[in-house]
């Protein structure tokens, strides 16, 4: 009884072994065909972000008007949470870039967005409220 | 139809808070409120956050001015650290740039992990959140002149600050002014908000911010030389929670006769009683608080005269009640 047990989990494991090592194939066959369904006008929409250095982690997605949102992952990565429609915008922010929107039309599947750095001079007086004093030579 | 014109022409004042005594900002400073512990790395739901239960621009631009100014602290160690660089590399543009493109980098990490920053940090914050809010929000660069900076003419700008565009017109704030004051001897941050610094009138803005194109002043019929604002009075912070104008002296310096009169007018935001006005007045030995030899004030018009009836050099300090408003100079001359 017990060693039938045994050698069912173990034709278990083996067809499970087998299972794995045919879909792998499908998988990766499976990522490179399309990064976007369509399903009516509905798209699923993925992409990429990345500076003039590389790959931009931490980078907030939000649909335009919704509270919907996707944040870029640590290669730059992101796949858009809600399928969207043609003419809805994706705004892209990160913390010292320049804001981008991207508008969706019926052809977007993969967005790749080179963000670039906001052109600012950082400097700084804070206030006071010290009075003044002159500079008095005596 | 001419007529008209002739009334929106005549009855055209400058841009400032008083466009919008009609909206009550309690409900946008409260959305501010609610959002207290949420930070900066997800800005499109702390905008929407902040803005979405809000009906005007406004108010989703005050929601968003008061969650900075009451969020973010000022780091007075990176400012002078960042103030130590640009004098050093002021001559050379390459290295300047490059020092401004790591301290960037520094600054934002710090933002982001800390909530600290310098002016342009805060001005940078405004703008974006705006941004997000399809506000249409400017920075201003620019030079702030405060009773600790000592500007010469051929320093970098040292001040940034905003500009919003409402219901068509262009309107100034201070996000960093507005959000408090750091201790220069203990370099701690005191969170000390100031109203006076959102939609301030340009004409007492000018003062003491000078942008670096001109057209931010908001001062479309007028000229403003960078000289003339190096030689202005020095204005407090609470000038801008008493006073909607400082109209003379025009400059800070001084030089006088004995029992010569000088006469000082502001343009006040609300009624004061006539007791509350006082001068500080220091002679480099001792300080010595008095009232002004007159004061009258009719429709929120407050005009002092002074004489000083001793020669010495003086340094004079106005205040209403505990508010310490301007310092001028005088030296006093038989």
């Amino acid at each position: 009884m017990k060693t039938q047990t045994i050698k069912k989990i173990t034709q278990l494991l083996g067809m499970l072994m087998i299972t794995a090592l045919f879909s792998n194939p499908i998988y990766a066959q499976n990522k490179d065909v399309a990064s976007a369904t369509v399903a009516g006008q509905e798209l699923t929409i993925k992409g990429k972000v990345t500076d003039e250095k590389g790959p931009l982690p931490g980078v907030n997605i939000v649909l335009k008007g919704a509270k919907v949102g996707a944040v870029t992952d640590e290669n730059g990565e992101f796949t858009f949470p809600k399928l969207l429609s043609s003419g809805d915008i994706l705004v892209f922010s990160s913390l010292g870039y320049e804001k981008q929107e991207i508008k969706i039309d019926a052809k977007t599947t993969f967005i790749n967005l080179i963000m670039s750095d906001g052109l600012i001079e950082m400097m700084g007086a804070p206030s006071s409220s010290k009075p003044y004093k002159s500079k008095r030579s005596n | 139809m001419r007529y008209l014109l002739l009334f929106i022409v005549a009855f055209q004042s400058h841009a400032q808070i008083s466009d919008f005594d009609h909206i009550n900002f309690s409900k946008a400073d409260q959305m501010a409120l609610l959002c207290k512990n949420e930070g900066l790395d997800n800005m499109p739901e702390l905008v929407y956050n902040l803005t979405s239960n809000l009906d005007t621009d406004i108010e989703r631009f005050r929601a968003i001015y008061m969650w900075v100014c009451h969020n973010i602290a000022n780091d007075y160690t990176l400012y002078l650290k960042n103030k130590r660089k640009r004098n050093k590399f002021k001559n050379d543009t390459i290295k300047l740039k490059a020092w401004n493109d790591r301290f960037k980098k520094e600054v934002f990490r710090k933002l982001l992990k800390q909530e600290k920053t310098i002016c342009t940090g805060y001005a940078y914050i405004v703008q974006e959140l705006s941004k997000l809010a399809n506000l249409d929000c400017k920075i201003i660069h620019g030079y702030g002149r405060t009773s600790m900076t000592n500007i010469d003419e051929l320093d970098p700008p040292n001040h940034s600050w905003n500009a919003i565009r409402l219901d068509e017109k262009w309107y100034l704030c201070d996000p960093t002014w507005a959000s408090g004051i750091p201790d220069p001897e203990t370099n701690i941050f005191r969170f000390e908000y100031n109203d006076g610094y959102f939609l301030s009138n340009p004409k007492l803005f000018i003062i003491n911010h000078f942008p670096q194109d001109q057209k931010w002043t908001l001062l479309e019929n007028e000229a403003h030389s960078f000289d003339e604002f190096l030689a202005a009075p020095i204005l407090y912070g609470q000038a801008y929670t008493n006073l909607t104008e400082h109209n003379t002296p025009k400059q800070m310096h001084h030089s006088l006769h004995k029992n010569e009169k000088v006469k000082f007018e502001y343009q006040l935001q609300k009624n004061i009683d006539v007791d509350s006005v006082s001068f500080l007045i220091d002679n480099g030995y001792s300080n010595k608080k008095t009232s002004p030899n007159s004061i009258s004030i009719e429709k929120q018009l407050l005009i002092l005269e002074h004489q000083f009836d001793s020669n010495g050099f003086y340094d004079v300090h106005l205040y209403i009640g505990e508010d310490l408003i301007s310092t001028y100079t005088f030296k006093v001359k038989g």
